[in-house]
């Protein structure tokens, strides 16, 4: 069955459908992963965009539930520049009997590489998958409203524990990557997973640590309940940042934050560390950016960057043992080159606990 | 049998969160003097300097010091405790620099030759091992690790700018 992709400035692409039958529409993305196909669809960043993959053969080794970033996928729909038939082991699962099981429409045999290059001029656009490509078509995804509640639909709604013997972690659920969970796992963490509407009072009940404030999908000007959390934490316990966590303790401190031209979307975006000048692949998933200005302001080092377009990655507080990065430390999918992140998080509470 | 504890790689991580750390304890770098031990503290030292430099954009002095005529075992009475730094330390915050921290017999001596060289403002004390088992009442500032030893055993530090490359070493 031919289907459409529809952009909101009037492009439209034709392609095989996918998965759900379903139409669909939501902000679009491009994503050069070549692999983690699973852990790219599951991750709640992308809660409510529509993904384009540029890769070829996509589901080409069917679907490993192994792999998932959240149990069920929130993106909206999903572009392929082709996917694979794969040879179906016991239990396994295609990919298009996982969209249609998730209820996620998809278009294959589209040619991503004009997708690629008309987003890379027109900036930020809306797009739908739908079984026209008329004018009615376009006016709709015209009039499509990017939601703003888009980290109350995937963040936890009830606090629970992950026990451990370890450091006792509070992370703050605003779409959190399983992959989060998993690195402090593996530093035998006692951590606790919150409602991204959690209170200062609550969290300070419960005695922390430390403090995560994870990644998440949406503008973090939204989220202003979170952003008054870390106002009345920060002074108090060490924070660490993850992707829309990194913006929300920026906003915290009054730093300003910019909507990029082209996101990061992808498994391999470079990222330099300014103290030692190395040179470390990290997953990214966003659209916005801290911006420059005002950040020496608000007392921030910049640590990390993109050496690519320049794109602030990380920042330090010089006073507060508070720091943030803009990618996927916890990678899932892409390069695990920065996981140490973790162990520098729990040095920076040891060394916080002895001051 | 020596084995490998610490690769060049978490060495390297270990001098970046010092690095942070001073800067976070210090409330900025302007009045910063650092002060590296012979022989590998002044090579550690370097390398904080040469991060804060990245990440501050100023270049904080560093200054070499030689403890041996200040050591609780030198008997020579000729011996002239004179540590020349090369750098006035009058009213600054000094940061002692050194690989490992053990009896802390090192450490008082450098306070001492930093004492006879000026008055600053504050010594702390930044080392990228402490191995445990202090003689005097001396604790580090920053630690880059905590190695808990048994007194016979012995900690190697390698740094490329003298030996094959940077690690560490329990024997």
């Amino acid at each position: 069955m031919k289907r459409y992709l529809v952009l909101d400035d009037g492009f439209t692409l034709e392609g095989d459908s996918i998965g759900s039958p379903i139409i669909a529409a939501g902000q679009l993305v491009i994503s050069n992963n070549l692999y983690g196909l699973e852990q790219t669809l599951t991750d709640a960043t992308y809660n409510g965009q529509i993904i384009a993959l540029t890769a070829p053969a996509n589901g080409a080794s069917g679907i490993n539930p192994n792999e998932y970033e959240a149990i069920n996928p929130t993106c909206k729909g999903v572009i392929f520049n082709s996917t694979a038939v794969h040879s179906k082991m016991e239990r396994d699962q295609s990919l298009d009997e996982f969209l249609k099981n998730k209820d996620i429409p998809g278009i294959t045999n589209i040619d991503t590489r004009a997708l690629a290059a008309h987003v890379q001029e027109h900036g930020q656009l809306k797009a739908s998958i739908s079984d026209t490509d008329d004018e009615h078509a376009v006016d709709q995804i015209k009039a499509l409203v990017i939601q703003r509640d888009l980290v109350k639909q995937v963040s936890t709604r009830q606090p629970y524990p992950n026990p451990n013997s370890g450091k006792k972690i509070i992370v703050i659920d605003m779409g959190m990557k399983y992959s989060i969970l998993r690195e402090l796992s593996y530093r035998d963490c006692n951590s606790i997973v919150v409602p991204y509407n959690y209170s200062a009072a609550q969290i300070d009940e419960l005695n922390p640590d430390g403090i995560i404030i994870s990644n998440g999908p949406g503008n973090p000007e939204d989220v202003t309940q979170t952003i008054k959390v870390v106002e009345e934490l920060q002074n108090n316990y060490p924070l660490f940042g993850i992707g829309l966590g990194h913006l929300i303790i920026a906003l915290a401190n009054e730093c300003h934050i910019s909507v990029m031209k082209l996101g990061h979307h992808s498994t391999s975006y470079p990222v330099k560390e300014i103290a030692s000048g190395k040179i470390e692949y990290t997953n990214h998933n966003h659209i916005y950016t801290i911006s420059n200005h005002g950040i020496r302001d608000a007392n921030f080092i910049v640590t990390h960057i993109c050496p690519s377009d320049g794109a602030i990655e990380g920042i330090r507080h010089m006073y507060r043992p508070t720091f943030s990065v803009q990618f996927d430390p916890e990678a899932a999918p892409g390069s695990q080159d920065m996981t140490y992140l973790f162990d520098e998080f729990l040095d920076m509470i040891s060394s916080y606990e002895r001051a | 049998m020596a084995k490998e504890i610490i690769d060049g790689i978490t060495m390297q991580r270990a001098l970046t969160r010092i690095t942070y750390e001073i800067i976070e304890r210090n409330k900025g770098i302007d009045n910063l003097v650092l002060v590296g031990i012979k022989t590998r503290g002044v090579y550690i030292a370097h390398r904080i300097e040469s991060r804060l430099k990245q990440l501050e954009g100023i270049t904080v002095p560093v200054a070499e010091l030689d403890i041996t005529p200040f050591r609780d075992d030198n008997n020579d009475p000729n011996a002239i405790k004179n540590a020349d730094l090369g750098i006035d330390i009058t009213d600054k915050n000094v940061i002692l620099v050194d690989d490992v921290l053990y009896t802390g017999r090192t450490i008082r001596a450098a306070m001492d030759a930093i004492i006879v060289s000026g008055r600053p403002k504050k010594i702390s004390l930044a080392v990228l091992v402490d191995r445990g088992h202090r003689e005097l009442p001396i604790r580090a500032d920053f630690v880059g690790k905590n190695i808990p030893t048994s007194r016979k055993e012995k900690i190697n530090v390698s740094m490329s700018e003298i030996d094959d490359e940077d690690k560490i070493e329990i024997e």
